[in-house]
């Protein structure tokens, strides 16, 4: 399983086909860094086959962000991995860490 | 009062941020919510049970300053009810928004997945009409969007899809409710809580209100019961047990556990009825709720499962309409139509054969063999004019004498 951070990865050099189906598929890049980011989870599962092919992994995951501290982390340190029925979205969860210090969500009313 | 409510109702959020988890359905069904020119009028939230479509539903309007106009599944969504309540309310912009600081009204239908049968014949049509005429926003909650019926509501929809809440999520929230009603906990009890939630943020508080509210320490310990989910509870144990449930959440929760034939509780509720309420009120009562059960297991057919919950819900109110009444009895179970079916077997075996004779000879279905040729034949035998017949049906002597003696058919 090949994790990659959801705001920026980079990936190897691609024919312009693949290049443009990755960007129908949701993912947006940027210049500057040479990155990707995924800018539209609509096509999340094609996005992460399609991904999987071009780095020849089993499976791809994309890092979650954590609502108590905003940290970004893999789920592959998560405890409840193989109870979890929603491998990438919704992007955000609970980090271990934040959970084991038994932080809980405040009130905003 | 505050302390009979369940925990779901008192701890349910008021505000869009209170919502837990699924923030990108969230951010989506805002958006579309405060865009005025959106370019779908209805949005079909779909999802999981217990993942927070009709929370967030509640919390939006609440927070945006709307007011909802809503139909759920216990409602009969036919097309004229639907056109009868929703028509005037999303043709015409609400009178209050003068006089009120309400901005306008939202039309938002619960389970439309749960449209089915012939009470809610014309519903989905009426639907695509309502939201084609309509002037304000139309929201629905569906869990199973992939139906055959909803494909058409599907296509002048925005569509936003809700995932199971994630356990360390859930964890978070319990472990809230737990300190804001002063019970200290053991982590793994909420974490089992919440690992056998699979994801319904309702049930895992059920689960902790079921388990802690007597309490002010909940462990492990404590939690063993929920292992008793899925574990077979007789028929018997499971009448005794909910006629005598000292609460509404107790006969819910017992119904939920067990997993006895719906059907036959259903019945074996009904028959109990009269021997557990003495005072007709009580009985009439209580009769209403089971009615209301069996509209839902109708309903609920073999695909809308979803539905349960209501079922059980609709029972547990048919067995704790006057807890403080109650008195040990002497309940019948099985169900009495059983029982009937059970005795009334070798006639209706027996009826059965001399009907498929009677079919097969005259070319006619059973049952026209049964309402229109057995009648006649019944009378040539008392004129002992059917020798013929009989012959040439080929009727046993057996048959024969089953039918002469036959009392109504």
């Amino acid at each position: 399983m090949v994790v990659l951070n959801k705001k920026a990865f980079k990936l190897p050099f691609m024919e312009r086909e693949k290049f443009l189906l990755l960007v129908r598929l949701g993912l947006s890049y940027d210049r500057t860094t040479g990155t990707f980011r995924v800018a539209n989870y609509n096509n999340l599962a094609k996005l992460s086959g399609t991904l999987a092919e071009i780095l020849g992994a089993d499976e791809i995951t994309f890092t979650q962000t954590c609502c108590m501290c905003g940290k970004d982390y893999s789920c592959n340190e998560c405890k409840y991995l193989e109870l979890c029925d929603t491998k990438n979205l919704p992007f955000q969860c609970i980090c271990g860490q934040c959970l084991r210090e038994g932080k809980t969500f405040k009130d905003t009313s | 009062m505050k302390e009979d409510l369940l925990w779901v109702e008192k701890y349910r959020p008021k505000r869009i941020a209170d919502v837990v988890g699924n923030d990108e359905a969230k951010t989506a069904f805002v958006n579309w919510f405060n865009n005025a020119n959106r370019t779908k009028k209805a949005v079909l939230l779909y999802g999981p049970p217990g993942v927070g479509k009709t929370t967030l539903v509640n919390a939006a309007t609440h927070e945006f300053g709307f007011r909802v106009i809503e139909m759920n599944a216990s409602d009969t969504r036919n097309e004229k009810a639907i056109t009868r309540v929703a028509g005037p309310a999303t043709a015409f912009a609400a009178l209050d928004t003068f006089s009120t600081e309400s901005k306008g009204n939202v039309l938002f239908m619960d389970e439309v997945d749960g449209i089915a049968g012939n009470e809610d014949r014309g519903g989905v049509s009426a639907i695509l009409r309502i939201i084609e005429d309509s002037r304000i926003p139309v929201v629905m909650a569906a869990n199973d969007p992939d139906i055959e019926k909803l494909r058409p509501l599907k296509k002048v929809s925005t569509l936003i899809r809700f995932y199971q809440v994630r356990i360390p999520m859930i964890i978070s929230l319990l472990q809230k409710i737990c300190q804001k009603e002063r019970i200290k906990t053991e982590f793994e009890a909420i974490e089992r809580i919440a690992e056998n939630s699979r994801g319904d943020v309702r049930s895992a508080i059920n689960d902790l209100q079921s388990i802690a509210e007597t309490t002010k320490m909940l462990t492990l310990q404590d939690t063993e019961g929920l292992s008793a989910r899925n574990k077979d509870i007789s028929m018997d144990e499971t009448l005794r047990q909910f006629f005598s449930s000292k609460s509404l959440l107790d006969a819910s929760m017992l119904l939920s556990y067990s997993s006895v034939d719906y059907d036959e509780l259903l019945m074996s509720i009904a028959d109990n009825l009269p021997l557990r309420y003495k005072d007709p009120d009580e009985l009439a009562a209580a009769y209403n709720f089971v009615s209301r059960a069996d509209m839902f297991r109708g309903r609920i057919g073999v695909d809308n499962w979803h539905l349960l919950r209501y079922f059980f819900n609709s029972l547990a109110e048919a067995g704790a309409v006057s807890p403080k009444s109650y008195e040990p009895f002497t309940f019948i179970s099985p169900p009495i139509r059983v029982i009937t079916l059970f005795w009334t077997k070798g006639k209706r075996t027996m009826l059965d054969g001399v009907c498929t004779k009677i079919g097969q000879r005259c070319h006619v279905s059973r049952a026209t063999a049964k309402n229109d040729f057995i009648p006649f034949l019944k009378v040539l035998l008392a004129k002992n004019k059917a020798n013929n017949v009989v012959t040439w049906l080929e009727l046993l002597p057996e048959e024969v004498e089953f039918i002469s003696k036959m009392s109504r058919f």
